[in-house]
């Protein structure tokens, strides 16, 4: 098992490779510079600043030994400063990612607690109102534009209601329960839509799970039908959900980005979007780096506990 | 300055001096009667008020970037030599009073004793002269603020608190650019921290950022100023900057009470809101914002005389063919009026006379545009996507030029991206905007001046009797004749068509009207206000 | 089933493998009507059929049934509420937004299959190649394709609309990048899933039959290989193409979709947020109609899904 752990994580390093290769020649190819925008226009030594800025930021060099450069500073975990704040970019991504994570996983742990019931009433009820009220609710939540959901939620229940604040964010670490309030609205709108996924997806992995012999075993010992769904078929159909509810907060960590800058919530999915538009080049980099990380990171751990879970499948 | 202009700040200045009211500051803004008497209510110290905005300040040192305009909360950290106030005139700030040589080359400030910067650090006149090198210096400044000191050749210290500019070239108007283009002035011994943690002189001190997201102030208990009975300012204990972005999102913010007092209410929301929200939160135009307008590329291009000889026909064409008061209506919503030339009729520097652009007649526009050559090809209209006016003028304009038979493009675009096209030239017609100068030389010997580099940067117009009139102007001793000079070059202006104006940029602000108290806004940002602004404002629970 | 098929490639590759192709109308009409049949059996895809044939039918019809110019400006006639003359009302630059929704949805539903057919075009048989050859291309391949999947969410999507901005375009060429944006963004999960596919398909034994008698690999696997795999990816095509039209209208929201006046769902709702409770209707009609369409694509692929999965359809 630590073999394969290994090797697998050794994998990871040529996908990382790629990641930062792909990142380099985008943030080469944006339009415009930053240096443009920091020195400003007005005035008649314009071309002197930018020379000198240019400079002080190693863009006057070629684009291969900016990379190597960048590369030997990373792997000595120093990400740089910001282009536009001159403040360190890991204090930066340390405020951050922490604030999507933050709201990913309530997001996908809200969905699960939706999506879990509905998708295992629809299975057990299957082709009866409720399955067919499980699935148009959960096709609503994916065939809506997040945005509009969001704005509408904060129309109803921030400003009609009153019940919860429109946007801004507290850190869990400064005030836990002061920051579950901000939090409700954007997790709630993150996993109404996740569940859309997640409901399905246990549906019909209950579906198969009760096809199962051992459930027709089960039923003949006279086993209450109570007790073999929710001791047996569910425990066994949630392999799957767990599995693709970590696939997919892996991905929001980068998908939040919308809902960050409706909710106002400060997370690395906007950091990285405004770099983007600012050409903000390291914060751009070392944004899409860690985030990757993560990314391929989790995708792992979710694949080992997968396997660890499910004993059929054999290590490849 | 001139004579008249300097005399009238001179007087003012003294009149200021002798009696500082809240309510006189409230008055002067022109607040409606019953908002001067909720001033009336006596201001009390504390609290700390939230201020949500539409961006956020790109970093801490304030010599090397603009902390400036009212979207920045952080503007509550600087403070410079001079303020000014409602009437855009240049007050006493750090600098008690000032005095100009009579070529207008040597600019005296003497310094207020007991000034202080945030960490109790004196601020004499060996800092300030340490400030202003610094600015001078590529290294370590924005171009922006950069642009005022680079007039200056030298400075020099008489004593602790007198400071001496002298200038290559005399200036009229150091003063008062000295608070637009804002000379800040920071501590000397904090340089190495600028960016992380800095210390500066306005009446809120730092105490932490986090860039789009929250920023925190506190109170600078030796700030200069005071109120009329003798009490300290400012008023509020501290201050908290909440940028939101979205105009939707801010405004909601402000009604479900997270916020206290807002900026950019959207124009599509003011009316509406004013009405249903009215007795709950108060509403401020901000006065003398700027102008919006469309800078046509004069140096290449199909509306440039160098590449076709039709190009003032085509410009008249769609000048003729942009119905102003489609943008009043459609981008505005009706709130602020037609701009005829930069300055609107509440800025000091209003000319009368200016012979206006030509009006809407799509007929012309559409005759014209046949007879002109090169006017079946392609115009690309380019606007900024971080000002929504900029985006909607554009969208509207370019659906006018359609309707007048032009073949146009509308590209929306981040900064970066549009300076590299208006650098290159790569663009016909850019929606645009620029706030007011404190003084028109600021706008004219930048934007019409033939020489001046962001003229030649963007619009690339040239006329040599504006050029005449401009530089002439500047040694114009008498303020009314200053103006008709100006308004002189606004005709010229309107008859070139290097740009055409379009109207003027109002700006809505929003605060909870029994909890936010005294305070009134500013263009340049509520804090270097003498009188009013910020540092009045207070607190009632 | 794969049995059989093995046995008649044998035959066919003795006759010098060239299969006697039926009439092509008959081949379609026979594909159609068996279609059809299957299609009955699903309740969702039914629906979702229905939905997809008024969708097409309004975006094959919109020049006959739109009725104005959906760029054309009257700044007079702004905010307008419904009325017989903008059957829709009128958006804040006075555009029927009748007709900007019937155009913009052509729009839109066009650039959705092009981007999936280009992210299939490209990722399939890549994927598939990648799988079928195995060793050293499969693994440079698929770390290139995780490489590319570690971009989490939009921001692929950001990177590549904001280095178009670069480029000078307008109208029609703004819609090919980002059809190109969105189809090569979508590429590395159709190569995974075909490489997937394929990996269970090559030990099937029609692969072995058709490599025994010395069929090159480009032409197995792409050949016979991939025909075998299709209903999966169909499946994912069509889910697809109702999250292709939220990614645009995501992409809108942030102010990196197709610049004004061009219709655009997403720009509109976009547009309208500043109105949302003055005139919540010029947000409803745009938002309405992506719900709509993306509904009507995840209806119709999750009742394929059903029909083309016989595992399911035995339940």
């Amino acid at each position: 098992m630590l073999a394969y752990i290994l090797r697998r994580i050794a994998q990871l390093v040529p996908v990382v490779l790629v990641l930062t290769v792909v990142v380099f020649c985008f943030v080469e190819a944006l339009p415009g510079s930053i240096v443009d925008t920091l020195v400003g226009t007005e005035g008649g030594d314009i071309e002197e600043a930018r020379a000198i800025l240019r400079k002080e930021y190693g863009l006057d060099r070629p684009i291969h030994e900016r990379y190597a450069l960048w590369l030997v500073r990373v792997a000595e975990f120093d990400f740089g400063k910001s282009l536009v704040t001159r403040r360190p970019i890991s204090t930066e991504l340390l405020s951050r990612i922490p604030a999507t994570i933050y709201l990913a996983a309530v997001g996908i742990s809200l969905s699960m607690l939706i999506a879990v019931p509905l998708g295992t009433f629809a299975a057990v009820r299957r082709n009866t109102g409720v399955d067919y009220g499980a699935q148009v609710t959960s096709l609503a939540g994916i065939s809506i534009p997040e945005f509009w959901f969001a704005i509408l939620c904060v129309l109803l229940f921030s400003l009609y209601l009153g019940w919860l604040p429109s946007s801004g964010y507290v850190s869990p670490f400064d005030d836990f329960w002061g920051s579950l309030k901000f939090l409700i609205l954007p997790a709630a709108a993150i996993g109404f839509r996740q569940a859309a996924f997640t409901t399905r997806l246990t549906r019909s992995s209950m579906l198969d799970e009760l096809s199962k012999e051992y459930v027709d075993t089960a039923r003949a010992m006279g086993l209450p039908e109570r007790r073999v769904i929710f001791r047996y078929t569910l425990r066994n159909a949630m392999i799957p959900t767990i599995t693709i509810s970590g696939l997919q907060l892996a991905n929001l960590l980068g998908g939040t980005v919308v809902l960050e800058s409706i909710f106002a919530w400060p997370g690395i999915g906007r950091a990285i979007f405004e770099a983007i538009l600012q050409r903000d080049y390291p914060l751009i980099q070392a944004g899409v780096l860690v985030l990757g990380i993560i990314v391929v990171l989790m995708n792992l751990l979710v694949d080992l506990t997968y396997r660890l879970l499910n004993p059929r499948v054999k290590l490849a | 300055m001139t004579g008249e202009n300097k005399k009238g700040t001179e007087q003012s200045r003294r009149r200021f001096l002798a009696s500082t009211t809240a309510l006189a500051g409230a008055a002067m803004v022109g607040l409606p009667p019953q908002d001067a008497a909720a001033g009336k209510k006596h201001p009390k110290r504390g609290g700390t008020l939230r201020f949500g905005t539409r961006d956020d300040s790109v970093g801490l040192d304030t010599h090397r970037n603009i902390i400036y305009f009212v979207s920045h909360p952080l503007t509550g950290i600087t403070g410079g030599l001079v303020d000014f106030d409602d009437k855009m005139e240049p007050k006493p700030g750090v600098a008690e009073s000032w005095d100009t040589s009579a070529d207008l080359k040597t600019w005296t400030f003497k310094l207020r004793r007991g000034a202080e910067y945030h960490n109790g650090q004196t601020i004499d006149a060996e800092s300030v002269k340490w400030n202003i090198e610094r600015i001078k210096d590529p290294k370590t400044s924005h171009a922006f603020t950069r642009s005022v000191v680079s007039g200056v050749e030298r400075v020099t210290v008489d004593d602790k608190h007198t400071v001496r500019f002298h200038l290559k070239e005399p200036d009229v108007a150091l003063d008062i650019n000295l608070v637009y283009y804002p000379v800040n002035l920071m501590a000397p011994g904090a340089a190495d921290k600028a960016d992380t943690e800095p210390v500066n002189c306005g009446p809120f001190k730092f105490k932490s950022w986090r860039r789009h997201d929250r920023c925190e102030m506190v109170r600078f208990e030796n700030f200069y100023e005071t109120d009329a009975e003798g009490n300290s300012l400012p008023y509020l204990d501290g201050l908290i900057g909440l940028p939101k972005k979205e105009d939707r999102v801010r405004l909601t913010a402000l009604r479900a009470n997270e916020l206290d007092l807002i900026d950019n209410v959207a124009y599509a929301d003011a009316a509406a809101f004013k009405k249903d929200h009215g007795r709950t939160f108060e509403t401020w135009p901000v006065p003398q914002v700027g102008t919006a307008m469309m800078f046509f590329n004069l140096k290449n291009g199909l509306l440039s005389e160098k590449d076709n000889p039709d190009a003032h026909l085509l410009r008249q064409a769609i000048a003729h063919a942009i119905d102003r008061e489609g943008i009043h209506q459609a981008v505005f919503n009706g709130i602020g009026s037609i701009a005829n030339g930069f300055y609107g009729e509440s800025s000091p520097w209003h000319p009368k006379g200016i012979a206006p652009s030509s009006t809407f007649d799509l007929d012309k526009a559409k005759a014209l545009r046949k007879k002109a050559k090169g006017g079946d090809q392609r115009l690309t209209i380019i606007a900024n996507d971080t000002f929504p006016y900029m985006q909607q003028s554009g969208e509207l304009v370019h659906a006018m030029l359609k309707d007048a038979g032009f073949n146009v493009v509308l590209e929306i675009l981040p900064s970066p991206v549009m300076l590299e096209k208006q650098g290159k030239g790569d663009y016909n017609i850019d929606s645009t905007a620029n706030s007011y100068r404190l003084d028109p030389d600021g706008w004219f010997a930048r934007n019409v001046l033939s020489s001046a580099p962001e003229n030649r940067r963007r619009t690339g117009y040239v006329n040599e009797k504006a050029d005449q009139i401009i530089i002439a102007a500047r040694q114009e001793r008498d303020r009314a004749k200053r103006r008709q000079m100006y308004a002189d070059v606004e005709t010229l202006v309107n008859r070139d068509l290097p740009m055409l104006y379009t109207h003027y940029v109002p700006l809505m602000m929003a605060g909870h009207r029994t909890r936010v108290k005294g305070y009134a806004p500013s263009f340049t940002g509520p804090w270097s206000y003498t009188g009013a602004g910020m540092r009045r404002t207070w607190m009632e629970s | 089933m794969a049995e059989l098929d093995a046995g008649k490639l044998v035959d066919i590759a003795d006759e010098g493998r060239v299969p006697p192709a039926p009439p092509f109308f008959k081949r379609l009409m026979a594909a159609l009507s068996n279609a059809l049949y299957e299609l009955r059996k699903s309740r969702t895809a039914t629906i979702g059929a229905v939905m997809l044939v008024l969708l097409f039918g309004a975006c094959i019809a919109t020049p006959w049934i739109a009725t104005h110019d959906p760029t054309k400006q009257n700044y007079r006639a702004r905010l307008a509420p419904p009325s017989e003359q903008h059957l829709l009302g009128t958006d804040r630059m006075g555009r029927d937004i009748y007709s900007r929704l019937l155009h913009g949805g052509r729009r839109l539903v066009t650039i959705a299959i092009l981007a999936v057919g280009l992210s299939m075009l490209v990722g399939v048989p890549f994927g598939v190649l990648v799988g079928y050859w195995g060793g050293m291309a499969d693994t440079l391949g698929m770390r290139l394709v995780d490489g590319l999947l570690a971009f989490p969410g939009l921001l692929l999507y950001l990177l590549f609309v904001t280095v178009a901005q670069a480029w000078k375009l307008e109208g029609i060429t703004m819609d090919i990048v980002l059809i190109a944006a969105l189809g090569l963004a979508g590429m590395p999960e159709k190569a995974r899933l075909a490489r997937g596919s394929v990996l269970a398909e090559k030990q099937k034994e029609y692969v072995e039959a058709s490599r025994a008698i010395g069929d090159s690999s480009v032409r197995i696997a792409l050949g016979q290989v991939l025909p075998n795999i299709v209903s999966p990816l169909i499946v994912t095509a069509t889910v697809r193409l109702g999250t292709v039209i939220l990614i645009v209208a995501a992409l809108s929201f942030l102010g990196l979709g197709t610049p004004p006046p061009t219709p655009d769902w997403g720009a509109d709702l976009s547009a309208a947020r500043d109105y949302m409770e003055t005139h919540p209707l010029m947000a409803a009609f745009p938002g309405l109609a992506i719900c709509y369409t993306v509904l009507a694509f995840n209806l119709f692929g999750d009742g394929l899904r059903d029909i083309l999965d016989p595992r399911l359809a035995e339940r």
